[in-house]
């Protein structure tokens, strides 16, 4: 049980009379990939902005190490510090360059010096190929480098899980690659990560468990070859056919 | 056109004989000094107070935050609401008078006002910072959202986010607001006479009393203050470029990631899917050639 980093208990979340996550149970391991796949208003993005606390949840337990932040009186900001996040929309801090981006929650939260923060936000940065750039402004740089400096930023301060909320969706499709193949990369290199995606191809040949999800319950869930060889749900069959046509 | 040679006649000899020592505090050069020194103390202040409003005004609370807190935020917002519409919904002339003679009358005549400056500072600060935490506020919420929950989550508590994400740059998209309230404040401290103050306007209300000029007076007051505000505007223009900052920046060394067309890596790199595979390729030629695949029905 050592290894278990996340554990989600009953989880639900219901915005007014909407309900829009039931039930939700499972378990991210450490070096887990896990994608979490399912049609567009399934509840998706909410669970994973549930599991950072940007939302509340109604009800249920989200247990980190053992211990469950979604009670009252948990230090978030601390939490947050521990799970990074990747946004569809990218969130850069447009005040600052893109070193700067990856610098900020270094230098402010984990109380790092300048010196310390810049030498391993450069890691990073090389890593995603973004190291010419540090002095760009967010707004001077294409949405696939946005994204490649975002994932930077979350790595920088050193996550033990990356939640990745649709990364390539607000993206043109030439630059899709560029993203996927960083973080296939950080895949490979037994990063545990949580990406919620609608790239098909990412959650068979990149994770090691897809969650299929269907309005607001964990419809199916397994390994990519159970869910995309063998779907035992005709929902989720329905759902994987649609990919399949082309 | 006599007229007009006459007041330049006019505005000359006044001028000769009361333009005053801009550093001494006389004439109108002195007047012109106190204006620009309250209207500059009074809007810096002013930003200050509807910094802080602004702030308080916007700390976000969830259901899962203790009671406390909650009553405490929800006092903090409805304190400054009050005091917004109080110093915004009353003139400022009357709010002059009210502090200045309030707090005497108050005390019994045991605390006066340790000069006329900080009474006029307290009143016209006080004023602007009304303004100032509604445009604060609605610099901060003009700020997509999206930046907030990007700070959030890499571990920033909410005054971190603020004073390193949001604060700078909702000041740069309130700098023209707050330029606006400088020259409002260049302007509107005239009422200031009302309680002694001696600022620009105060003097020619001094000046036409002994003689009389009151309209070559009023031309040199106009154009003076039309000097001030202008070199505001300008000076406040130059102030956001500079915020803007460069729109260059260099490449330290040639990206590898970003592709030039064609030598990308991507998943499907190899498969038929592939747009730059052959067969892909062939699929396309086929499909604009018959308008669908061969073999499909």
């Amino acid at each position: 049980m050592g290894n278990t980093i996340l554990e989600i208990r009953h989880l639900s979340k219901s915005f007014g009379s909407h309900e829009v996550l039931r039930d939700i149970d499972f378990t991210v391991q450490k070096g887990d990939v896990t994608s979490i796949i399912g049609a567009s208003g399934s509840g998706k993005s909410t669970l994973l902005r549930c599991i950072n606390l940007l939302e509340t949840p109604t009800s249920g337990e989200i247990l980190y190490h053992g211990e469950n932040v979604a009670s009252r009186g948990v230090n978030a900001a601390a939490y947050r510090s521990h799970v990074g996040m990747v946004f569809q929309s990218f969130n850069l801090f447009n005040n600052m360059t893109v070193l700067e981006n990856c610098m900020a929650g270094q230098v402010k939260v984990l109380k790092k010096s300048k010196a310390e923060a810049r030498a391993h936000a450069m890691e990073y940065l090389e890593k995603v190929g973004m190291a010419p750039y540090i002095n760009a402004k967010p707004r001077q740089i294409s949405g696939g480098q946005k994204q490649r400096v975002a994932i930077a930023r979350a790595l920088a301060m050193d996550p033990e899980v990356l939640l990745f909320d649709e990364p390539t969706s607000a993206l043109d499709p030439e630059m899709v690659g560029e993203v996927l193949s960083v973080m296939q990369a950080l895949a490979q290199e037994g990063m545990t990560m949580l990406v919620v995606t609608h790239e098909m191809a990412f959650a068979r040949d990149v994770s090691s468990h897809v969650v299929y999800m269907n309005q607001g319950v964990i419809c199916e869930q397994g390994t990519p070859e159970q869910v995309f060889g063998d779907p035992q749900r005709q929902e989720t069959r329905d759902f994987l056919s649609r990919f399949r046509s082309n | 056109m006599e007229q007009f040679v006459k007041l330049g006649q006019d505005m000359a000899l006044l001028w000769s004989n009361y333009a005053g020592n801009f550093f001494d505090g006389s004439g109108y050069l002195g007047g012109i000094r106190n204006t620009l020194i309250l209207a500059l103390v009074a809007t810096v202040i002013g930003c200050v107070i509807g910094l802080v409003c602004g702030i308080l005004n916007t700390i976000p609370y969830t259901k899962n935050d203790p009671p406390l807190k909650r009553f405490v935020l929800k006092l903090i917002r409805i304190v400054v609401r009050i005091y917004v519409e109080v110093f915004r919904g009353t003139p400022m002339v009357l709010q002059a008078v009210f502090i200045y003679y309030g707090l005497p009358y108050f005390t019994g005549n045991a605390v006066q006002w340790p000069s006329v400056w900080a009474a006029s500072i307290l009143v016209v600060s006080v004023n602007t910072g009304a303004y100032m935490a509604e445009s604060v506020r609605g610099g901060i919420i003009s700020i997509d959202p999206g930046q907030t929950e990007g700070a959030k989550a890499i571990g920033m508590t909410h005054v971190q986010t603020m004073l390193s994400v949001i604060l700078p740059q909702a000041l740069r998209n309130i700098m023209p607001q707050i330029g606006n309230n400088f020259i409002i404040n260049v302007k509107d401290t005239s009422v200031m006479f009302i309680i002694t103050f001696t600022e620009f306007f105060a003097f020619h209300r001094y000046l036409v009393g002994v003689n009389n000029m009151y309209f070559p007076s009023a031309a040199i007051e106009m154009v003076g203050y039309l000097t001030m505000t202008l070199a505001a505007s300008l000076i406040l223009r130059f102030m956001e470029k500079r915020m803007d900052g460069s729109d260059s920046y260099e490449l330290v060394q040639a990206d590898q990631l970003t592709m030039a067309a064609g030598t990308y890596s991507h998943p499907d790199r190899g498969t038929p899917f592939d747009e730059h595979s052959k067969e892909h390729r062939e699929k396309t030629r086929q499909m604009l050639k018959h308008g669908r695949m061969r073999g499909e029905r």
